[in-house]
């Protein structure tokens, strides 16, 4: 294996990077001082799979929530469960699944490297029955159901299933309870198949632990036969326009709370980190703590210290949202619109770029405190096809041209506004 | 191990060094009685936080916080036993990472000190209109407690079962009570909090702490201290066994069970309670994961929590509205079986490795908030030797603990769909 080092000076950080012959990436960022180490192992595959490759080359549709199901279900094995075997070694273990990945991951001061092992081994091996398959069922189903009742949750759902008429990301991660009731073991062991292989997955270690035990680790335990394909997403276009303006659910809540979404009209797929990072300068700069619009909407009693906004982009999708607790949604939502068309034709004020930028830099430096946000920071750097320290240096360089040219991505005639109202 | 220094009677500075972390840490935790000043206290707070003497405006504040590389500033009101407890607190880049010469950590020290010392305040005014924003602003986010179920149902809980108590109020005061706080109630309480609460300044940082000390220390020097401590009332056993229930229209029903944990104080036994609560329904092997979740599939989520500054524990879970009698009885065999010794003794072994990283913080925020949530404390306890202290504890003893909780009530949110309701009518 050839290892890699890169070193970002004023941090004072260098990561390891290598790739293993089975094809997995692999980031290793010791610390000193610290006294343990966290570590994630993400495939690239998340809720917006909702079809694979078939041998024919041809995408063929599969249930939503299967990678939610996966993640749950790996833990299982034929005798002892991951969770028994970490506990072992005292490490805590998780996992998560997003809109693009699955995430494994322990936290553990002891043990790390048997921890690392139980890690690579738990995941490289599925075991599935149909009884352990329906036992899932219920407790995913109570997860689904748990999710509903959250207002946060469902004000962006509603908001992505306005902006998006076919992409994949207008579904909630778990799936619903009907399209997990169609999954069973032969699939996941298929999907399982599929995305699960080494050239799709990316390994990240933080914390303290040497790099040459972590790649010994996983040359020793990356199965030798595991296939090594480099899984492909399909891009369809969206159309330009959201389906819907306005959306609007009653749920048991105190207040109405809302959010105001802008579909962004893309060509392709991905978007680059200069892009992204100038988008949330951008919208910090507009309408974050500091700015004349948060004071104007707070004064008018329109939001609450919550408001906030964000860049929320991904394969084949990309809108900026704002929103939080509003007395008059729609009041809020013309406000933050003729105050985005002044700022358009205006340009951003250039004190307020310079506040914004500072503070991200500050930010982005922050983030390689914690182990946890180091660790999944290179994974989400890695699957985006980036370097370490790539948003670092990227934020630095940030001028006011290349945010007011991120202007654009809010278009008037392309936003959608969901509501969630309390029941009467 | 960190410093301990007194700059004031009542006024504790609490300081770990290390360079570790690209940030630094400051909290003020400020300790009050739960008297007729809370809904006061809860609004000074946050006028606190909005403005101060040099940036007299919320836009002037927040814009000074960005140009310190986006320092974090907070501010929270909790319950730390029957004491209301007000923080402010900051994060912020360490001095190693500004892109000028500058120091970060000095200047914010300088303005949590100022926004607690020097408010935006004149002649016994913080600004007739931000106090009808900030009592706006906390109403809502009263009434909003009920967006979020599981938290509502947990409090709801200890509202119910504390109700005779001042542990069972509201940690803000009622709304009606902030209705009618008037200005001088919130001169009077920023007065009162200067000069009777028990401070405690918690910093984690790599460098400057004596400086910070020298800020605070300043400050205090012109207050005329007369401190008066909370105390806490510790009930040991359930006294009046009952059910509570509220219906909503939501997906998910709640249930919560309260019991006493039999404790004297917030530290009695406090080893072995911890390691009993972890076996009981904290960790991935406790008797609560295993069964109503991975054995039974009846929750998603379905644990207890341990509140050792009043003695309680509180056993919460997600679950179908039909099912509630099937989950507290499983949840009180699994109780019963705890007490029995019907644990296998890996189990216990496990409890301790992971209850040992859990003490293991490895953020400036976890290290800053276990230090903090000790304002009231005379001694302070280093997470090691929590650690020390857990590692001691026996499977008897694990059993003994479990035999001292005695259930206290049980507060059911019943989940109604809307079309059910809808049925009905």
């Amino acid at each position: 294996m050839k290892i890699k080092q890169i070193t970002n000076e004023k941090l004072g950080e260098t990561v390891f990077c290598a790739k293993h012959p089975s094809g997995l990436e692999i980031r290793v960022l010791p610390k000193e001082g610290y006294t343990s180490a966290y570590a994630v192992f993400g495939v690239k595959y998340g809720s917006i799979d909702t079809a694979v490759q078939n041998d024919n080359g041809e995408f063929e549709t599969i249930p939503e929530g299967t990678a939610h199901f996966l993640e749950h279900k790996l833990f299982e094995s034929e005798d002892l469960n991951a969770f028994e075997r970490f506990a072992k070694t005292g490490a805590s273990a998780n996992a998560y699944t997003s809109f693009e990945k699955t995430a494994y991951l322990f936290k553990g001061s002891e043990n790390i490297g048997e921890s690392l092992e139980i890690l690579l081994d738990f995941v490289q091996n599925p075991y599935f029955t149909q009884q352990t398959v329906e036992k899932e069922q219920g407790i995913i189903g109570q997860e689904i159901r748990m999710y509903q009742d959250l207002p946060d949750w469902q004000v962006m759902f509603n908001l992505l299933k306005a902006l998006y008429s076919s992409h994949p990301v207008r579904i909630d991660i778990a799936g619903t309870q009907e399209s997990i009731a169609k999954i069973d073991a032969d699939l996941l062991y298929r999907l399982y198949k599929n995305f699960y292989n080494p050239a799709n997955m990316v390994l990240s270690v933080v914390g303290e632990i040497e790099p040459d035990e972590v790649f010994a680790i996983v040359d020793r335990c990356i199965k030798k036969d595991a296939e090594s394909k480099i899984v492909e997403r399909k891009f369809e276009k969206e159309s330009a326009k959201p389906v819907r303006e306005y959306i609007e659910e009653k749920l048991s809540v105190a207040q109405k709370q809302f959010l105001l979404g802008f579909k962004e009209d893309i060509s392709e797929p991905l978007f680059s980190l200069e892009d992204e990072i100038a988008s949330q300068v951008m919208l910090e700069a507009i309408m974050g703590k500091s700015s004349p619009l948060f004071k104007k909407l707070l004064d008018e009693e329109l939001i609450d210290m919550g408001f906030g906004s964000e860049l929320f982009n991904g394969f084949g999708f990309s809108c900026v949202m704002m929103g939080g607790t509003s007395s008059d949604p729609q009041k809020t939502a013309q406000i933050l619109h003729s105050e985005i068309k002044r700022i358009q034709q205006e340009g951003v004020d250039p004190a307020a770029f310079e506040r914004a930028k500072r503070k991200y830099y500050g930010r982005y430096v922050m983030s390689y405190n914690d182990i946890d946000d180091t660790a999944n920071l290179m994974m989400n750097l890695h699957f985006n096809g980036y370097e370490p320290f790539a948003e670092l240096e990227a934020c630095k360089k940030l001028t006011i041209e290349k945010v007011n040219s991120r202007l654009s991505a809010l278009r008037d005639d392309a936003c959608a506004l969901s509501v969630i109202c309390p029941i009467s | 191990m960190p410093q301990v220094r007194m700059l004031a009677e009542q006024v504790r500075l609490v300081s770990e060094q290390t360079d570790r972390f690209k940030t630094g840490r400051i909290s003020v935790s400020m300790a009050l009685p739960m008297d007729e000043r809370m809904a006061a206290n809860s609004l000074l707070i946050y006028l606190l936080k909005r403005s101060c003497k040099k940036y007299p405006d919320f836009s002037l504040l927040n814009g000074k916080l960005d140009e310190l590389y986006g320092a974090a500033l907070s501010a929270g009101v909790t319950k730390i036993g029957e004491s209301q407890v007000l923080s402010l607190s900051l994060t912020c880049l360490d001095d190693r990472f500004a892109l000028t010469d500058e120091s970060i950590v000095e200047q914010c020290a300088e303005l949590l000190a100022n926004m607690i010392f020097k408010p935006n305040c004149k002649s016994g005014s913080f600004g007739a209109e931000n106090l009808a924003a900030e009592k706006r602003l906390l109403i809502q986010r009263i009434e909003e407690e009920l967006n979020d179920k599981r938290t509502y149902a947990f409090n709801k809980c200890i509202e119910y079962m504390c109700a005779n108590e001042a542990y069972g109020k509201d940690k803000y005061g009622t709304i009606e009570e902030i209705q009618s706080v008037k200005m001088a109630d919130v001169y009077s309480a920023w007065k009162n909090l200067l000069s009777t609460a028990v401070f405690q300044i918690t910093v984690v940082g790599g460098s400057g702490m004596d400086k910070i000390a020298d800020v605070f220390a300043k400050h205090f020097a012109k207050i005329e201290r007369n401190p008066v401590k909370p105390e806490t009332v510790f009930i040991q056993r359930g006294r009046h066994f009952n059910r509570y229930e509220e219906t909503y229209p939501v997906n998910q029903g709640k249930l919560v069970i309260g019991f006493r944990a039999g404790m004297q104080s917030s530290r009695d036994n406090i080893h072995a309670i911890t390691v009993m609560n972890d076996i009981f329904g904290m960790g991935t092997y406790s008797k609560l994961f295993m069964n109503v979740r991975e054995k039974l599939s009846l929750a998603y989520y379905c644990w207890s929590r341990l509140i050792a500054s009043k003695g309680l524990v509180l056993v919460e879970g997600g679950i179908d509205t039909d099912k509630e009698k099937k989950v507290s009885a499983e949840i009180l065999a699994q109780l019963s079986d705890l007490r029995n010794g019907k644990t296998d003794p890996e189990v216990l072994d496990s409890s301790k490795r992971s209850l040992k990283e859990r003490y293991t913080f490895t953020t400036p925020e976890g290290i800053c908030s276990w230090y903090a949530a000790q304002v009231l404390e005379d001694e302070i306890a280093t997470p090691e030797s929590m650690v020390e202290g857990i590692e001691t504890v026996t499977m008897e003893q694990v059993c003994a603990a479990a035999k001292k909780l005695s259930i206290d009530s049980i507060f059911m949110l019943m989940a109604k769909t809307e079309e059910a309701a809808e049925d009905e009518n």
